[in-house]
């Protein structure tokens, strides 16, 4: 998948995508801290972000990353604060180390076994008692939904992510449309009303799209979406899992590691000049 | 034709469907009005017990309800508690008004006192017998179960589609709105039975006593939620619910609509307490707050670690806290008198205000392990009135005037010029000199440490930038 030519032309070439990222992910942290009211703190949310920083520096020091690394960590950290709470600042600062430590501990061919943000969240949930996700933070405000999904559309036209949100959103309102719809017979705006979940379009615009564990081949992508949309479908229909999207990702996210090795194609990297333009 | 109505009840159990609260369908005119209900939600594992009260105030002959429900509920799943237990949950946890005395500038002293804005409201309700159909072919509808719960005679049904239930419901004397067969269809494509309630008149006479108790049903679900879609098939406008909700862990939160405090610890006017307008001040400030949070929130109004042997579980409390009884009589089964410290128990007040169109599903709920205390406090504030001639005085009277302004600010639709007197009413005391010096203006940011860091990340992100762009050129 590739993007027209005139977006490619007025897209800046030289600068970093990640920093469009931390804008927006920021934004939305203002937003959800300043007008939704959401169940933090300051403490909690400089704990979740200072850890990762503090983390991502001790692997920069050891030379295992390199120094422009520091935004990924402060990206990681920004989804933490987004989606994961606790009672203690201590188990989110956990999940946010576990996050970061990932991308180093959990690797294979260069690329990460498991999305950062996601393995830190679900991690903590399953070691710790004290986290959870509040899936109905965002509300379902249809007109801020189209502005995140605009950003998150400029975003991965420069990144190249966008076929794998299009393939998840494009599986999973097929599905929830055949069953609340045409089988249930609920009305269509019970549909809207699911989809229209804040928490769910953040997660098909910046969470799946990472490109460090979505795989390298666009047709491998597609499959790998449509499992991911399948499975959440799945698990939030049927085990009534409210989170289901993150569980199924978590699920999902090793098989890249198979899909990499059938479907062989350039590696995405952050900052050289010619992966910067979609692919 | 007689005069029948009946609430349709439905509830989320196992499978995958939904219903609950509140639908009630008036026979003869629209004036019942399915305006409040409340619910106690009591949740372990995947065990739910939900009790129902409901505001029913037609006349008491004409009450029926109907819940649809996944599960065949056996007899011991059904039970009847006594009202009080709504009564008692109601003031202890209700938002509440609380009263100080400002210490005098050159003295001190200090009492609390506090009220309960009490939303205790009507439980009474009343049935007149359903006429029962044999005819299950024709309907496709099957009678599963009947019991006889105190004054209840509960029958279990069970559909095969809506027209049939609907028609079965209609021809055995219940007037079902139009709009309450599209939500019927979802319920019974999830395999759901239909729960039927009626009162057995003569126990109930027995009984001496117009008030039907609330009902409690028990099962096991993976699903937490409460249905609220049938109960709007003949909602006159927005309803208003109350729920209760007792876990182990911590708080109960929607995972559907979002669930946000209501603003709390505000202090409002002397006169509110004065002329007894807590009960007014509190509508209009849930409403604002519902207006504020684009009419499809659930707001939090009270959460509490009430374990027993917890200590303080309110700041102050306005009622004596449930305990042991209540938490067995609401369904909390865990509570162990003999074990203090395996039974913790953690209450959730949350208060919906819905209606169709804001409100398209059903309300969907999840237990965290969020243990952060609540409650829906405000705080009236009586000034001192000794002597003033001092600079602590002068200070206090200007201040007296500020905090007064703001009090009324903050009361939207209640401003008026009559307010002045109560903003200026100290006033006179303070000294011209005074008056013309004003207050040091202190900007208060409490994410402070988070704004500094996105400041210092965004910095360095552009001068990064800046140079690779240089360095690029």
């Amino acid at each position: 998948m590739s993007a027209p030519s005139s977006l490619r032309s007025w897209t800046l070439p030289k600068v970093d995508a990640r920093y469009f990222q931390i804008l927006y992910l920021g934004s939305f942290l203002v937003l959800g801290t300043f007008f939704l009211g959401w169940d933090t703190s300051p403490l909690k949310l400089s704990g979740i972000l200072l850890t990762a920083l503090l983390v991502q520096g001790f692997f920069i020091g050891i030379g295992k990353a390199d120094k422009s690394s520091w935004m990924s960590a402060l990206i990681t950290g920004l989804g933490l604060c987004l989606l994961f709470r606790a009672n203690s600042v201590y188990v989110l600062m956990f999940g946010s180390s576990l996050a970061i430590s990932s991308k180093f501990l959990f690797k294979l061919r260069g690329k990460h076994l498991f999305n950062p943000a996601n393995i830190g969240i679900i991690g903590t949930l399953l070691i710790t008692n004290d986290g959870w996700i509040s899936p109905g933070q965002w509300g379902s405000s249809i007109i801020f939904l189209f502005v995140l999904g605009v950003l998150g559309s400029v975003l991965l036209f420069k990144v190249g992510r966008l076929d794998t949100t299009l393939t998840f959103l494009l599986t999973f309102v097929v599905l929830e449309y055949s069953r609340t719809v045409l089988y249930l017979g609920w009305s269509s705006d019970v549909l809207l009303h699911k989809l229209s979940s804040g928490s769910f379009v953040l997660f098909a615009f910046f969470m799946i799209t990472d490109p460090k564990t979505s795989p390298d081949h666009p047709r491998a992508r597609l499959i790998w979406a449509f499992s991911i949309a399948l499975l959440a479908f799945i698990l939030s229909n049927w085990a009534f899992i409210h989170t289901a999207p993150i569980w199924a990702l978590f699920f999902i996210t090793p098989i890249t590691a198979i899909c990499d090795t059938y479907w062989k194609a350039e590696r995405f990297q952050w900052t050289k000049e010619k992966n910067l333009n979609p692919i | 034709m007689k005069k029948v109505s009946v609430i349709l009840m439905s509830l989320w159990l196992s499978i995958g469907a939904n219903a609950f609260c509140g639908f009630y369908v008036a026979k003869a005119d629209a004036t019942l009005f399915n305006s409040k209900s409340q619910v106690i939600l009591v949740r372990d594992g995947n065990r739910s017990v939900i009790t129902m009260s409901n505001d029913f105030q037609g006349d008491a002959r004409d009450f029926a309800m109907v819940v649809p429900v996944p599960v065949l509920l056996g007899k011991n799943d059904i039970r009847v508690v006594n009202s009080s237990l709504f009564d008692m949950l109601d003031s202890y946890s209700a938002p509440r008004m609380v009263e100080y005395w400002d210490a005098e500038p050159c003295q001190r002293y200090l009492e609390i006192e506090e009220y309960s804005l009490d939303m205790a409201m009507p439980a009474s309700v009343d049935t007149r017998s359903l006429a029962m159909s044999k005819d299950e072919a024709r309907y496709q509808v099957t009678i599963e179960a009947q019991y006889d719960i105190e004054e209840y005679d509960v029958l279990i049904l069970s559909a095969k589609e809506s027209s049939g239930l609907k028609n079965w419901l209609i021809d055995n004397g219940y007037k079902i709105p139009a709009q309450a067969e599209e939500v019927l269809q979802p319920y019974i494509k999830n395999g759901m039975k239909f729960f039927v309630v009626k009162v057995d008149m003569e126990v109930l006479s027995r009984q001496q006593s117009d008030y039907l108790r609330p009902l409690q049903i028990e099962f096991n679900s993976d699903r937490f939620m409460l249905p609220i879609r049938l109960g709007m098939a003949n909602a006159n406008g927005d309803q208003d619910m109350i729920v209760y909700a007792f876990t182990r862990q911590g708080r109960v939160e929607c995972t559907n609509y979002r669930t946000v405090k209501l603003p709390t610890d505000r202090n409002i006017p002397k006169f509110i307490k004065d002329k007894g307008q807590f009960g007014e001040f509190y509508k209009d400030l849930f409403a604002r707050a519902y207006e504020h949070e684009g009419r499809n929130s659930v707001f939090l109004e009270y959460a509490w670690n009430v374990t027993p042997n917890f200590g303080v579980k309110c700041d102050p409390c306005v009622g004596p806290p449930p305990m042991y009884q209540e938490f067995v009589a609401a369904g909390a089964k865990w509570i162990d008198p003999n074990n203090p410290w395996g039974s913790s128990i953690f209450f959730t007040r949350m208060h919906v205000r819905y209606s169709r169109d804001e409100f398209p599903q059903d309300l969907s709920f999840q237990v965290t392990p969020n243990m952060e205390h609540f409650q829906g406090r405000y705080i009236v504030t009586n000034p001192a009135t000794g002597d003033m001639s001092c600079s602590n005085g002068q200070n206090y009277l200007y201040d007296l005037e500020m905090r007064r302004k703001r009090e009324v600010d903050a009361l939207t639709g209640w401003k008026n010029p009559r307010f002045a007197s109560y903003i200026y009413e100290y006033s006179d005391g303070i000294h011209e000199e005074r008056k013309n010096e004003g207050v040091p203006f202190i900007p208060f940011f409490p994410y402070g440490p988070l704004a500094g860091i996105l400041l210092l990340g965004v910095t360095a992100g552009l001068i990064y930038t800046k140079r690779r762009m240089a360095k690029a050129t």
